[in-house]
């Protein structure tokens, strides 16, 4: 391929902002932590455990994800109708909901049947996860031609056949990032394990926390947290492998499609389901959020709007309001700053004879807890001699690196498989490198951006265990006042965490939407 | 005693002499009180946990009567801020750090954390706190206990009289009517387990089958149990939780419009565990003077009376008057559990294990 010089040293800016906010702060923390006593701790038995159970329970989850959303990734980013941009936002909803959000709602939802336990944990993980499948599978999927469907079916293949043996391969590396991270994210789950697991459903993050938080033990918490980075690694790098081992194709986005027969009821079918999939836990939030023991009120939304303070001028909850703005300018900025570095580590990964090295190392932020990079963060730049405090960009910076290895995952399948030849023909007719470059890979290029902007931000505004160590105490993020609240008793707590991520809801509906919107039509 | 001030090694290493002086006590080099005319225009950082909690006008007061600005600066939960700052011993991310408990001090201490200070107002401390400097390096803020709650309402309902002791839990009287947190992943979850401990040394894993064949259930964390698993904070089953001896005001501060007279639970006195909450300056800090403002402020009457309704704790400070709701409705245990911390630090490990194994988790 002919690359402009440019896009041949594009890969310094995402490794030197890897280097700098994720290598440094970790190797410190790990040089800090470890001493050759650790290796004993290898031995212990506990960590190979958890690492089992939490293996067969992320598999689950994964299965279950892909079974929910690959026929809204279908759905909604193949077909016209109606509503499509905003039942495609709703699927983004889960994945920013805090979790405590999500297992009380889930909880009062389905808890009294099954409890806590394994399946209650792969149905929540389910919930949560199934937007990186959307997103990321359906990508990929607006980018196939339907045409290809359509001649197997005339050349005489089932519906089956013709999705079994067209569509599946060159959805396989798309689906194999989904649910790779999809994986990832359920085998280094806290929240919902802390809140809805029992003894033999939890992960080697929650025994991290244990092992710091409680125990002090931060020699054993490496060790656990070693393996899980291991385990995170190699399944990246078999998701970086089976992306690679697919050909690059000639394919575009296509326009969407109006569903006709039988499409049309799929349509009605699955945009129905993901409503009420979506939105029976969040109506629950919503009803919350207008009962008292006394039955209606709005007393908890009058507190929300700043008409009443549910603390005399308190120094901890503050303003729900300003938290609100404060969220979503740390969510912008991440939106930018993912986008960069996450869409330059895409190019690169394209551009490189090292790209698929490379392609792992910018997922490597995925198989490290938030909160240990939280505090790493804390750690490396929160005091002198380097203190980035009171620029307030540690939170964005923190949520970047969050969010990299998604915009990566959802990038690079589908600038793969966009046509090169472009690129070339362009030269040949006298375009400079670049200008070339850019007619082969702009317009791609440049819908797959604002989509994974989208996406870092959606990140941004429901993330708390980086932020919980980042935040000023009186400057929280919308999750943290969530948390904060949950964290005391009393109605009125109860009732305004549920407002607040019910405004966290809609904050993340409108945005993904407006995003979405912004994609299609540039 | 071995462990000496980072701050002062130096300064000991010059001459052996001085080493034994050094070493017995920090009080010789300790930061002087400061006069505030000098710090005016200086900033201040305050590390605590997420459930810190002052009004805006305390912190205007510190700010006008000394001219120092004091930043607030968020170390996660308590045990992280403490992990955070153990690791941080000796560069600090801030000058102050408030919320050590007593379960997690000792490792703070063993790790350098802190550097001695000992506030004039140290001696308006209750009696019972005020010795627990240990050697000056801390200073108790605030207390508050860790309790079975009852909800009553359920109890008048249901026409059983509710259980009043530890003992009483394990009653098949009281089967499948407990909801407790797990030690390993929740702060009260893990005071209940270590006040079962204190009260029945090595009978406690005993205790906890009993309470396992009784139908406790094990929630993750305070808020699920509360809002999830209780009958009065959520659409729960369970009449009893494990709370603080303070949520009962708690429900009356927070309720929806008129509050109620009387909160609809109670706190069983039995049983209960104390925390102890400290505050110290951080040892390496480059503003002990203004830090040492900071301590004398937080145990200042103004402080200390706002503390109840804020963070629904106790003050340490003898003499501070109650809000009304906390006369009435929240138990001042006079003998609460406790374990030393020493104790905690080197058996918890094994206490968790234990627990694990017999409840099956």
């Amino acid at each position: 391929m002919t690359a402009p010089t440019w896009l041949r040293w594009a890969w310094i800016a995402p490794a030197g902002f890897l280097f700098a906010f994720m290598v440094v702060p970790l190797v410190s923390l790990a040089g800090q932590v470890l001493s050759p006593g650790t290796i004993e701790y290898v031995s212990d038995s506990l960590p190979w455990r958890v690492a089992g159970l939490a293996t067969v329970q992320a598999l689950a989850s994964t299965a279950v994800s892909l079974v929910v959303g690959l026929p809204m990734a279908n759905v909604l980013t193949r077909y016209r109708f109606p509503g499509r941009r905003w039942a495609l936002a709703l699927a983004t909803v889960p994945f920013v909901l805090p979790t405590v959000v999500v297992a009380l709602a889930f909880r009062s939802l389905v808890g009294s049947d099954l409890g806590s336990g394994f399946l209650i944990v792969v149905l929540a993980h389910a919930y949560l996860n199934m937007a990186v499948v959307v997103r990321i599978v359906g990508a990929r999927w607006s980018t196939i031609d339907p045409r290809l469907d359509i001649a197997a079916r005339t050349l005489g293949a089932s519906r089956w056949t013709a999705f079994r043996t067209v569509t599946l391969p060159a959805l396989g590396p798309a689906i194999a990032s989904a649910a790779a991270i999809v994986f990832v994210f359920s085998f280094t789950s806290l929240g919902i394990v802390l809140l809805l697991g029992d003894s033999n459903t939890r992960t080697l993050e929650s025994l991290v926390l244990r092992q710091t938080s409680i125990l002090l033990n931060f020699q054993a918490a490496a060790v656990s947290a070693a393996i899980q980075a291991i385990v995170v690694g190699t399944v990246l790098w078999w998701a970086a492998r089976t992306r690679n081992a697919i050909p690059r194709g000639a394919l575009r986005t296509f326009r969407l499609r109006r569903p006709l027969g039988s499409a049309r009821w799929a349509v009605g079918i699955v945009v129905a389901a993901t409503v009420v999939i979506v939105l029976a836990p969040v109506s629950s939030l919503v009803w919350s959020s207008v009962r008292s023991s006394s039955g209606f009120t709005m007393s908890w939304w009058a507190i929300f709007a700043g008409f009443e303070t549910i603390d005399a001028g308190s120094t901890r909850i503050g303003s729900p309001l300003s938290a609100m703005a404060r969220s979503l300018s740390f969510a912008l900025v991440t939106g930018l700053v993912a986008a960069t570095v996450g869409g330059l580590a895409a190019m690169s990964v394209l551009a490189h004879r090292l790209g698929r090295a490379f392609a792992l190392a910018t997922a490597l932020p995925l198989g490290i807890s938030a909160a240990t990079l939280g505090l790493a963060t804390m750690l490396a730049y929160g005091r002198p001699p380097v203190d980035l405090r009171a620029t307030g960009l540690l939170i964005p910076i923190a949520h970047a690196l969050i969010a990299v290895p998604l915009v990566v995952a959802v990038a690079t399948p589908t600038l793969r498989s966009t046509d090169a030849r472009l690129v070339t023909v362009a030269a040949t007719l006298g375009a400079r490198p670049s200008r070339a470059w850019w007619t082969g890979y702009g317009p791609t290029l440049r819908t797959v951006m604002i989509a994974a902007g989208g996406l870092a931000c959606a990140v941004s505004l429901g993330e708390f265990g980086a932020a919980s160590f980042l935040a000023r105490a009186d400057g929280p993020t919308v999750p943290l006042v969530i948390a904060r609240l949950l964290g005391r008793p009393g109605e009125a707590s109860f009732g305004v965490a549920a407002a607040m991520a019910v405004v966290l809801v809609v904050m993340t509906t409108t945005l993904v939407a407006a995003v979405d919107r912004g994609g299609r039509r540039s | 005693m071995k462990r000496i001030p980072a701050v002062l090694g130096t300064g000991c290493l010059t001459s052996v002499l001085v080493l034994a002086a050094c070493s017995s006590g920090a009080s010789d080099t300790e930061p002087e009180a400061a006069s505030t005319a000098d710090l005016a225009g200086q900033t201040v950082q305050l590390l605590t946990h997420d459930s810190f909690a002052l009004s805006d006008d305390v912190i205007a007061d510190f700010e006008a009567s000394t001219g120092v600005t004091l930043e607030l600066v968020s170390g996660g939960d308590a045990g992280s801020m403490v992990a955070g700052a153990i690791l941080a011993a000796g560069a600090p991310t801030a000058d102050v750090i408030f919320g050590v408990d007593n379960t997690l001090v000792t490792r703070a201490l063993d790790a350098d954390v802190f550097e001695a200070y000992t506030s004039t107002e140290a001696q308006a401390l209750r009696p019972e706190l005020a010795e627990r400097s240990f050697d000056g390096r801390v200073t108790p803020i605030d207390f508050g206990d860790v309790c079975i709650n009852i909800d009553d309402t359920w109890f008048a309902a249901e026409g059983i009289a509710p259980p009043t002791t530890l003992d009483d839990l394990a009653d098949p009287q009281y089967r499948d009517l407990l909801v407790v947190q797990d030690p390993g992943t929740s702060s009260p979850g893990l005071a209940f387990a270590l006040s079962t401990v204190s009260r029945y040394g090595d009978g406690w894993v005993d205790y906890w089958q009993r309470l396992r064949e009784n139908g406790v259930k094990v929630a993750g964390s305070w808020s699920d149990a509360y809002y999830g698993d209780f009958t009065f904070g959520g659409g729960g089953d369970r009449p009893i939780v494990v709370s603080y001896a303070t949520s009962p005001p708690a429900e009356i501060v927070y309720a929806e419009g008129e509050p109620p007279e009387v909160p609809s639970t109670s706190v069983m006195t039995d049983g209960c565990y104390r925390q102890v909450e400290y505050a110290g300056i951080l040892a390496g800090t480059d503003q002990p003077e203004a830090a040492t403002l900071v301590i004398d402020w937080l145990l200042s009457p103004g402080v200390q009376a706002d503390i109840p309704l804020n963070m629904f704790v106790f003050p340490a400070r003898d003499g501070t008057a109650l809000p009304e709701v906390f006369e009435r409705f929240a138990p001042q245990v006079p003998d609460a559990e406790e374990l030393s911390s020493e104790y905690i630090a080197d058996n918890i490990d094994e206490i968790l294990s234990e627990w694990g194994a017999v409840m099956g988790r």
